[in-house]
């Protein structure tokens, strides 16, 4: 199945936005639960490194899929 | 004569040259052997570093746009209500560019040059503000009401302009009877009277909404 517990879409979202979403998304998820985040927008890649470094949630992978930005970041406990 | 630079710090004073003639006379008005005199080099040094009087423009505009990370520790550091996020975001950018109007003055002069790459990246800036009200506003305004998405999208350019234009009589012009305002009260203010336009009534907004340094 997916490797992923929900998934949040960004595209066309400048900053703040991705990371705004992604901190509400979050919130709804339980520790260790995973949040998969896809941007187009090329500063969301440092946005994310920083939020997560910020939030201690961990940021599993970053990476490019089809010219968007896809994110994965797990929950912290 | 000058003692000599290594690489890094050539580049730095070149850079610094540059950003200051451009915010000056504009990107047009300005010619690489303006920027290599100002800075005590001939031009075939200045090309070693830069390829181009555009390549240049464009390290100038790059530097610019570091302010990411900031508006990340608003989101971060701030609640994630419309209003919180977005006066610590108007925080941000206004202390950015106070520390450094050039910004601003590079910007308008791209707005009369009509670059569309540079146009494309003070837009882009503006953007973080324009889709963060648009975006709020679609997700709380009844569905109902008339002309409903020409409000929202005069709702992004009336804090746009209203933004610009404080910075524009606070950095440049600077107005007597604004001197004794900060531009962390203004900003305050101003995100006050813009929400309490757009029907968020919040009274007395966080007046800790500031970004610590």
């Amino acid at each position: 199945m997916s490797d992923f517990d929900s998934e949040l879409d960004a595209s066309g979202l400048n900053c703040p936005l991705p990371i705004l979403r992604a901190k509400k998304a979050i919130t709804a998820l339980d520790a260790g639960q995973t949040l998969r985040i896809i941007a187009t927008d090329p500063g969301s890649v440092k946005d994310f490194e920083a939020f997560c470094k910020q939030t201690g949630n961990e940021l599993k992978s970053s990476g490019e899929e089809d010219g968007k930005f896809v994110f994965l970041i797990q929950k912290a406990a | 004569m000058s003692h000599r630079l290594s690489g890094p710090e050539r580049k730095e004073s070149i850079l610094a040259a540059a950003q200051g003639l451009f915010a000056r006379k504009g990107l047009h008005g300005v010619s690489v052997d303006e920027i290599a005199r100002a800075v005590n080099v001939s031009p075939a040094i200045l090309y070693r570093h830069f390829a181009s009087k555009q390549t240049l423009y464009t390290a100038v505009l790059e530097k610019f746009s570091c302010q990411r990370q900031s508006y990340v520790d608003t989101i971060v550091k701030h609640g994630t209500s419309f209003e919180d996020a977005l006066a610590g975001m108007t925080q941000v950018y206004i202390e950015n560019i106070a520390k450094n109007p050039d910004i601003l003055r590079i910007e308008l002069h791209s707005l009369l040059e009509g670059n569309p790459a540079t146009l494309a990246f003070f837009q882009n800036r503006w953007k973080s503000f324009t889709d963060y009200i648009e975006f709020g506003l679609n997700e709380t305004l009844p569905y109902n009401i008339p002309h409903r998405e020409i409000t929202i999208l005069s709702a992004g350019l009336m804090f746009q302009g209203m933004i610009r234009e404080t910075l524009i009589q606070k950095c440049l012009q600077p107005q007597d009877r604004l001197v004794d305002i900060s531009l962390h009260e203004l900003s305050n203010e101003l995100v006050t009277l813009f929400l309490r336009s757009i029907g968020i009534n919040k009274t007395q907004l966080s007046r800790k909404a500031t970004i610590s340094g």
